[in-house]
């Protein structure tokens, strides 16, 4: 099988001309199935961009109303807004505490699934079990689990005698902010947990054991070999996982709507409720570009200084 | 001896951790599953049972047979599939363009689609509202169709890396050399090795469909048109939250993600991870 096919091979290469013809129908091809997706995503993606930015120069409040030029005066509203930039720095604070537990208990779940136990292989898939159900499912298994009557984790707390009446975990801004990073970090680790079990699996085992030999603690291997070679992982999950959780809405609107005292109420949110409740679409829009360009400071930022070095750079 | 006790020492501790990891992950699951099978007297009860002590299906009945939960059921059931049918489409042809063929402009096309898939969809909404509504989609269920394959193909263009990758290009170019055409190539030999990837794309379609809750929530109107997320809310909303029916209803909102979850699990965790490694 294999002669064979080297030999066909090389036939292969000897037709040159009806190799050239080949390749540009290749090339025709490809542009062909490549094309419906790319055309796809210019209409709801990059169309849309352009449209957000023709909206938040006009007037619309709700949509079929309004459509008067204003120039910048949503800019001068939002950035003047006393409720815009407390809703950014809650939105800077609810990506860095997401990252920063999420990072923990996936670096936990990957070693513990790295160990070898029986039924490791289920475990490894059956893990992103949180991530892979309904957003609104996992919202009623915290509110009923983080319940005031009939909650079990109130029941476990007054019983234990750690508190003495039940917590209203959403009750107030502080604990409701604590509890949906929780939720929220609960929904995601999984996958990351996953993601970086992978990277680890693609360390090879030799450079452990030369560390090994060489008398490295865990310690040492960790800080030395795993990291170091996580880190185009590390740089994915760092870039993607800050947009994403950056885009988190569902959660946060369903448990607690931007509340209490809107002390929930991230950049989503914000949007969201200035658009769909208050309706003020172009303000809205305008906010969307705003926080549009930051995010894209952000990622081009990240990658100009974390940017793992390309294979042929290395060393 | 010392050696004894470390040597049991290691399967303990590995044991507690994978356990205490079952327990933070599976747990909370159990715990829906099983109370939404208790008495409505059961579930409010102060003192919570770890095992149920009544069994009864009346949640379910209520929730079946008068609610509407039967009606956001079919519409969810209705754009997760058509989501799926879109996506892997797009997706697959366009993976196959972009890992199998050459051509120029193609490295570019590839990171377009890359960057489409961080995308934050806050920074879509207004201006794709504002686009269905021109449309004249708004409260048909092809809007929700149009924004979850949005947000679905790029990352399954994504996930299919590295299942098209896998395929020798030697299978491929011996199958040209006995002239079959580039289309028959891609037909008759990359799908079919491709297609644990496929079928792992098509439910992550039909999952990120299934789950949408925000654009469902501005651009269904009608109740009639509602899907899943929009419709529990709503039960989640109402002054009286009925608890039996909100965990009967999570609990058969989850059952077909889990259903299809179990057909593709291993190789949708690869395609998951696969991209990001590599």
């Amino acid at each position: 099988m294999g002669a064979d096919l080297s030999r066909l091979k090389s036939r292969w290469r000897l037709k040159d001309r009806s190799r050239s013809s080949y390749r540009s129908r290749e090339a025709l091809l490809g542009y062909v199935l490549v094309a419906p997706l790319i055309l796809w995503l210019a209409g709801t993606i990059l169309y849309p961009l352009f449209s957000a930015i023709r909206i938040s120069f006009l007037d619309v409040g709700i949509i079929g109303t309004g459509g008067e030029f204003v120039g910048l005066e949503n800019y001068g509203r939002i950035l003047s807004s006393s409720r815009f930039w407390p809703a950014l720095g809650r939105s800077l604070v609810w990506v860095v505490s997401n990252a920063v537990l999420q990072t923990l208990a996936a670096f936990a779940t990957a070693l513990i699934l790295k160990q070898r136990f029986r039924g490791r292989r289920i475990a490894r898939v059956w893990v992103i079990l949180s991530w892979i159900v309904p957003t609104v499912v996992v919202v009623i298994i915290w509110r009923w689990l983080l319940g005031t009557s009939g909650g079990i984790v109130n029941y476990a707390l007054v019983t234990l005698g750690i508190t003495q009446e039940p917590i209203g975990f959403f009750s107030t801004g502080s604990s409701a902010f604590a509890s949906i990073v929780f939720i929220n970090s609960w929904r995601w680790f999984p996958l990351m947990a996953v993601i970086i079990l992978a990277g680890m699996q693609s360390i090879p085992e030799e450079f452990y054991e030369a560390a090994a030999v060489d008398g490295a603690s865990p310690l040492q291997r960790f800080w030395y070999i795993t990291l170091p070679g996580l880190q185009p992982v590390l740089f994915v999950l760092g870039l993607v996982g800050t947009l994403w959780s950056f885009n988190v809405f569902d959660i946060i609107w369903l448990l607690t709507k931007g509340g209490p005292a809107s002390a929930t109420t991230t950049v989503p949110v914000f949007i969201y409720d200035m658009a769909f409740q208050r309706y003020r679409l172009s303000r809205a829009a305008a906010a969307s570009v705003i926080v549009g360009l930051i995010l894209l400071a952000f990622a081009l930022l990240f990658i100009r200084f974390f940017s793992p070095p390309s294979e042929g750079e290395e060393q | 001896m010392q050696q004894k006790i470390q040597s049991l020492q290691r399967p303990l501790g590995t044991w507690l951790s994978v356990l205490l990891l079952l327990i933070v992950v599976i747990a909370p699951f159990y715990w829906i599953f099983t109370s939404s099978i208790k008495s409505p007297q059961e579930i409010i009860a102060r003192t919570p049972t770890l095992f149920p002590q009544s069994f009864t299906l009346e949640h379910y009945d209520h929730l079946l047979a008068s609610s509407a939960f039967p009606t956001y059921l079919v519409n969810s059931t209705i754009v997760a599939g058509l989501t799926m049918v879109i996506t892997v489409t797009l997706a697959t042809m366009a993976a196959y363009g972009l890992y199998r063929l050459h051509f120029p402009g193609r490295d570019l096309l590839f990171k377009v689609i890359l960057v489409t898939y961080a995308f934050p969809g806050i920074l879509l909404l207004i201006p794709l509202y504002d686009m269905l509504t021109r449309l004249g989609l708004v409260d048909t269920l092809w809007a929700l169709v149009i924004v979850n394959v949005t947000f679905a193909a790029p990352f399954a263009v994504w996930m299919l890396q590295a299942f098209f990758r896998s395929v020798p290009h030697e299978l491929e170019e011996a199958a040209a050399l006995d002239g079959a055409g580039r289309l028959r190539v891609m037909l008759r030999i990359v799908l079919p090795l491709t297609a644990p990837g496929i079928a792992s794309i098509a439910i992550y379609a039909f999952i990120t469909s299934w789950t949408e809750y925000m654009f469902a929530s501005i651009l269904i109107v009608s109740d009639a048109n509602r899907t899943l997320p929009v419709g529990l809310a709503g039960i989640i909303g109402q002054y009286q939250v009925d608890w039996g029916l909100l965990l009967a209803g999570a609990t058969l909102t989850t059952l077909p993600v889990l259903l299809l979850f179990s057909l593709v699990g291993q190789h949708f965790v690869e395609g998951l991870t696969a991209g990001a490694v590599k």
